[in-house]
């Protein structure tokens, strides 16, 4: 699982908790392994002064007989009445050869004796000394926590070993216990520091993930620019974000105006020398009338590419569908006024196109244009939703229609089907060009009006 | 016929002069904004050619000022800047025709015309309801002195409500009467265009009468229910 989770691209998440996490595991290891060790010093160190206690006891009342024997004190610990108790005392002497043998020992051991180890043994033979503590096994074959010294007592040559024994089971079982009420705490406390860590990363970033959905939002054309309040660490960021969006945006409108003023400049020189050279019967007037419609083509053609090229640098907008329609049903109805054009309209007053407000016209602009040029006085233009992220718009006429071989023809940039209806001719395939800068598709089919139906397939605004 | 023709281009200018000239027009000519802005506030032109790249004040500008000002004199717009966006803005302002260069003198000629022959359609009285006041010569509706901007259809419902304000029509009564013969005629898009024309001059002037039609209500006031005469 940790495994899993090192592995993928980096995380800031996964990066804090994991520090946080392994950190606080490691002090919780440590520390709990400190605490265990604490408490089982603290309970050998009792067990250890009550079994001194006993050796002092039992050093106050022996005394050496005459035949230099000791005589053991009647009573020393009631425990140690009892066969077999848990709790042991024992009067030694060393014999040659190492090792000691009791020579008084108290009614609990009945009749086993305390066990001492060699090496201890020859140590307690050789001086008196500070009480020697070691581990034993008592009579029953339990652990035993065994306490000697050895003192030289009036009457008597040789020296007196004094051994007290108690059963280490309880203390044992005492030191277990709390391994494990720690263990359920640590962990516990373990867990709880892991969700705290994980809330608090969790909280901690949450400006990070909002800075992240608004500017989703951005691109997706719902806001203009970041104007959330963000923490003092994100502020430069987002300001910069805006700044760069504005400059975006900046540069799209500057190339726009750039092209539109190119436009100008080209454009009347051009009606000059197409007035000029109307007048003008003979080939130099020809030549002049067809050159000067190329130029006119040419210049249409790049100004749109230079647009589509803005276009893709700016940020993602949306525009209401209904309110375009609007507008263009009424510029159209005047335009073709003369003619008494009605175009009936529908779209919902939700649906909005993702893009600029400037391509939607264009696009929807020329299709309803090219409709009112070949339509009889009917033109309908429906707009839907197809599905969350596409449109379509239908636009069809009751004119004369298209017949189904020719249809392909029409897209096809500079194609001029519809030549002899006022206009440049390029309305369907600039209609074409922009509808597949946007991934967008264009159909020709038949109109329930009885003419030429055109649907348009552009991406649709998430609402 | 008088005509101000406005542009900047002096070779142009020169050409449709003459054109003009030559079609039995009497021309005056502007060769920037403030200068076609006091002509068309000062002259009674029959229809005004107005470019709309023009120095000092641009064209749009001129154009909305004379519509502020009631010059309901036709204008023509003369223009290289061909997007849509241009189209409706100039439109917006008032324009009556639209024509992008670079284009053919015969075209324009033919344009103006047309234009010549519209605004000299037969007079009609303007219809008022309250603040509404539709003028079917001009084909123009306008709420408390601003334009209204309807389509056609839009603007034939009002003005078939206007005709018979007060009165509840039913929606075949205006089916009828807005679609030609052939139209598919389903009611419900009657109601499509009565809620964008409730938008377009106030929630509360068309009344639904439940199972019955709609009604026109003018509320009371100096005009209301009054026809007047332009």
């Amino acid at each position: 699982m940790i495994l899993d989770g090192l592995r993928g691209p980096p995380s800031l998440v996964r990066r804090l908790v994991i520090l946080a996490a392994g950190f606080s595991v490691a002090a919780l290891a440590v520390t709990s392994v400190v605490l265990v060790l604490l408490f089982q010093q603290a309970a050998i160190r009792r067990l250890d002064q009550s079994l001194g206690e006993l050796v002092d006891n039992l050093l106050a009342a022996t005394t050496i007989g005459d035949d230099g024997v000791p005589i053991g004190p009647a009573l020393t610990d009631e425990r140690a009445l009892r066969a077999y108790s848990g709790r042991y005392w024992e009067i030694a002497e060393p014999i040659k050869g190492g090792g000691v043998r009791a020579v008084v020992r108290s009614r609990s051991l009945w009749d086993a004796e305390l066990k001492v180890p060699r090496e201890v043994a020859a140590q307690l033979s050789a001086k008196p000394g500070p009480p020697i503590a070691f581990e034993s096994h008592g009579p029953l074959g339990e652990p035993v926590r065994t306490l000697a010294s050895q003192a030289q007592l009036p009457g008597r040559a040789a020296p007196v070993i004094f051994l007290a024994a108690e059963d280490r089971t309880p203390v044992d079982r005492d030191v277990r216990g709390f391994v494990a009420a720690t263990a359920i705490s640590f962990v516990l406390l373990g867990a709880g520091l892991l969700t705290a860590v994980v809330i608090q990363v969790r909280v901690g970033l949450r400006p990070l993930f909002d800075l992240r959905r608004e500017i989703a939002e951005v691109r997706r054309g719902r806001a203009e620019r970041l104007s959330q309040r963000y923490p003092s660490e994100l502020t430069p960021l987002a300001d910069e974000l805006n700044a760069l969006m504005a400059h975006n945006q900046e540069v799209v409108e500057r190339q726009r105006t750039h092209v539109g003023n190119l436009a100008h400049a080209l454009k009347t020189p051009l009606s000059v020398m197409l007035t000029e050279a109307a007048q003008q019967s003979g080939p130099l007037g020809d030549i002049v009338t067809r050159q000067a419609e190329i130029m006119r083509q040419q210049v249409d053609h790049h100004l749109r590419r230079a647009r589509a090229a803005a276009r893709a640098q700016g940020p993602g907008e949306r525009t209401p569908v209904a309110e375009v329609l609007d507008e263009l049903s009424r510029t159209l109805e005047r335009l073709h006024h003369d003619r008494g054009v009605a175009i009936d309209w529908d779209a919902d007053e939700e649906l909005s196109f993702q893009g600029e407000r400037q391509d939607l016209l264009e696009i929807a602009g020329n299709a309803m244009e090219n409709a009112c040029k070949w339509c009889k006085g009917r033109v309908r233009v429906r707009a839907d939703a197809v599905s969350p992220a596409r449109m379509r718009l239908s636009i069809g006429d009751d004119g004369p229609g298209l017949p189904p071989e020719r249809r392909a023809e029409v897209v096809q940039r500079g194609a001029r089907l519809d030549e002899s209806a006022p206009g440049s001719g390029l309305g369907l395939s600039i209609v074409d060009e922009l509808a597949r800068a946007y991934g967008g598709a264009l159909t020709l089919g038949d109109s329930p009006l009885g003419g030429l139906g055109v649907e348009i397939e552009l991406p649709r605004a998430e609402t | 016929m008088r005509i101000l023709l406005v542009e900047d281009d002096p070779d142009l200018s020169r050409q449709l002069k003459l054109a003009l000239a030559d079609a039995g027009y009497a021309v005056d000519h502007a060769p920037d904004g403030e200068e076609a802005q006091f002509l068309g506030e000062t002259e009674p032109y029959d229809a005004v050619i107005l470019d709309l790249g023009l120095p000092k004040v641009d064209g749009v500008s001129v154009l909305e000022r004379w519509r502020r000002g009631k010059i309901a004199t036709p204008v023509l717009i003369l223009t290289a800047r061909g997007a849509w966006s241009e189209k409706v803005a100039g439109f917006d302002a008032g324009a009556d025709d639209y024509l992008t260069k670079p284009f053919h003198t015969e075209e324009l000629l033919a344009r103006l015309r047309a234009l010549l022959r519209r605004s000299a359609g037969h007079a009609a009285p303007s219809l008022t309801c309250g603040g509404l006041r539709l003028d079917p010569r001009a084909a123009r509706a306008s709420v408390n002195g601003e334009p209204l901007r309807l389509t056609s259809l839009e603007y034939r419902l009002l003005h078939y409500l206007m005709m018979h304000q007060g009165r509840v029509i039913s929606r075949t009564e205006l089916v009828e009467h807005l679609y030609d013969q052939d139209f598919d005629r389903d009611s419900n898009t009657i109601e499509v265009f009565v809620g964008r024309v409730r938008k377009k001059i106030g929630p509360d002037r068309i009344e639904t009468a439940r199972g019955l039609g709609y009604r026109l209500v003018c509320p009371p006031g100096e005009e209301a229910g009054q026809p007047a005469a332009t």
